[in-house]
């Protein structure tokens, strides 16, 4: 049995359909939904941490139905949407005690041990109102971490942080997903998903049309193109999986199946001719052009949220 | 701990933080006290500030259950309230968490109100009558308090819930028997200010001491409490799940 599993799952708004029919299994993996604004991303987590009901099909979590017994779903799982809500006016060690109380942990050992993992230990006892974003998220995390959830649903986790905030986030993530954590995470950023997920499934208008590894969603679009600029004129370099598109005097050009695994043959046959490589060029598909493949430019379907808006100004100012 | 009450030193600890919150919302309630109960010229009795300090009182609650609401709509449009509908501990926890920490809040500021008309003058506070007005008060405030969160679980952003406060507030206080008794006032005032819940706590709270007391009254106040409490839990449960 899959940690999550959802069979024809679909939610409904005034005739607008959300979520169309979802089959999905996720089970101990880092699961990224990828989707536009307002393709149903959003809905289909709330929908699978019990703040949604579903208008058909269902949804097990950890083996539990997500309306039938959605107090047994919230217990282990953890939830932390995209808004960065932590109270600014208390510490960080008052604001996960605060979740250990309400999960009805006793004393302070769990709420000092999660403080240390998000390497929040240092400032625990400072006001959160000092934190930067990136902290502020790690302290989110470490709210939603100290009742040892086998579950944890994040959306949007790195939006309106800096790049080293985000590093921070995904590594702390796959370091979960290392002890066995189950993580469903949403987002629009396609470099990241491609580098942290195991596994992304791409969503556009409610509709789930790819579920796949990165790597292979990639390579659907078929190939890379690796350029290569050597110092003298060489013979072009053949072995399996190099396929020689143009080869010129000092240039060689090939499509390959998978770069990573034949740059190195490549390298070496140059290095055999006495040859010193100028410069090396791999042009990849990335994750955001099989996504605009799969999933085309949808315009936001939903109300602009101006709310919203401001607060990811004020995050990123 | 009791979810209720983890909830509830949430926010007193996110209010006491804050100095400016706690004083300011105590700056009208003082205002009235001092420059109504103190100047206005009146020839019904010769203690005004005696008759008005219940009043007060009950307006000190109004007010600050009237703007609890704000506290839940903040929750809601920051996202805190879904993190806390995730949570495995009862969902009704959240709500009942604000209404006490609404009523409590309330109950502080109507303490230092208190304070200040004794050392202003008021004659009226022996020890039976302070704890009478906390009783009948506590009552009021979570009347208004559900009240106030059921209109906060209703609209949509802040704008529209001070739009609704504005418009409920102030005709309620103005329309109640604060400022003046029954017997002064037109035939028309006196038809609402019958019927005004807010006239209901502060005429409870001026029986105590002169009789006879207000059985009746009481039973209302706790009736309505209820009924408020149970249709504000109605309307969380349906609008969160």
């Amino acid at each position: 049995m899959a940690t999550i599993e959802t069979t024809g799952l679909t939610k409904q708004y005034d005739g607008l359909t959300a979520v169309d029919g979802l089959d999905l299994e996720v089970d101990r993996e880092i699961f990224g939904l990828l989707g536009p604004n307002g393709s149903g991303k959003t809905t289909t987590v709330l929908m699978l941490t019990t703040l949604l009901r579903p208008t058909h099909g269902s949804a097990r979590v950890c083996g539990h139905d997500v309306v039938e017994r959605s107090a047994r779903v919230r217990e282990r799982i953890s939830f932390v949407p995209q808004d960065m809500a932590v109270d600014i006016k208390l510490t960080g060690r008052e604001n996960v005690r605060f979740y250990a109380e309400l999960y009805g942990i006793r004393g302070s050992d769990r709420v000092d041990e999660v403080l240390g993992v998000m390497d929040l230990a240092d400032r625990a006892d400072d006001l959160v109102r000092t934190y930067s974003g990136g902290m502020r998220r790690r302290l989110e995390l470490a709210q939603a971490l100290v009742h040892e959830p086998e579950v944890l649903f994040l959306d949007e986790p790195t939006i309106g942080l800096d790049v080293a905030g985000r590093q921070a986030i995904w590594t702390h993530i796959q370091d979960l997903r290392r002890r066995g954590m189950t993580i469903f995470v949403t987002t629009h950023y396609m470099d990241e998903a491609d580098r942290a997920c195991d596994r992304v499934g791409i969503i556009a208008r409610g509709r789930l049309v790819a579920v796949d590894t990165p790597r292979a969603l990639r390579h659907r679009l078929g190939g890379e193109r690796v350029s290569v600029v050597t110092d003298r004129p060489v013979e072009p370099v053949l072995a399996e999986g190099l396929h020689l598109v143009d080869g010129e005097g000092d240039r060689l050009v090939y499509h390959v199946d998978d770069a990573a695994e034949v740059v190195p043959v490549l390298l070496a046959g140059i290095a055999t001719q006495g040859a010193r490589v100028r410069g090396l060029e791999v042009q990849a598909p990335t994750l955001d052009d099989v996504f605009l493949a799969l999933a085309g430019r949808q315009d936001d379907g939903g109300a602009f949220d101006f709310q919203r808006f401001r607060t990811m100004l004020r995050r990123r100012g | 701990m009791n979810a209720v009450l983890v909830y509830f030193l949430r926010d007193m600890r996110r209010w006491t933080r804050s100095h400016f919150n706690v004083y300011s919302t105590l700056i009208m309630p003082a205002a009235w006290l001092i420059f109504v109960g103190l100047a206005l010229p009146t020839r019904f009795t010769d203690n005004y500030l005696d008759f008005i300090v219940p009043g007060i009182l009950v307006l000190t609650m109004l007010t600050a259950g009237m703007q609890g609401g704000s506290s839940l709509i903040f929750d809601k449009i920051l996202g805190f309230l879904n993190k806390f509908l995730a949570l495995p501990s009862p969902r009704e926890a959240i709500l009942f968490g604000k209404i006490l920490f609404i009523t409590v809040r309330g109950l502080l500021q109507a303490t230092v109100i208190m304070v200040l008309a004794v050392l202003l003058g008021a004659t009226l506070f022996e020890p039976g009558m302070v704890l009478f007005s906390y009783l009948v008060l506590g009552l009021f405030g979570v009347l208004l308090s559900a009240f106030s969160t059921a209109i906060a679980l209703y609209v949509q952003d802040h704008d529209s819930y001070a739009a609704v406060n504005a418009v409920i507030s102030m005709p309620l206080f103005f329309t109640s028997s604060a400022l003046m008794p029954y017997d002064v006032m037109p035939a028309w005032l006196r038809a609402i200010a019958q019927v005004n819940p807010v006239s209901l706590a502060i005429d409870l709270i001026r029986s105590f001491s002169a009789p006879p007391f207000a059985w009746s009254s009481l039973v209302v106040l706790v009736v309505l409490c209820m009924a408020m409490v149970t249709f504000s839990s109605y309307l969380f449960r349906r609008t969160t799940i």
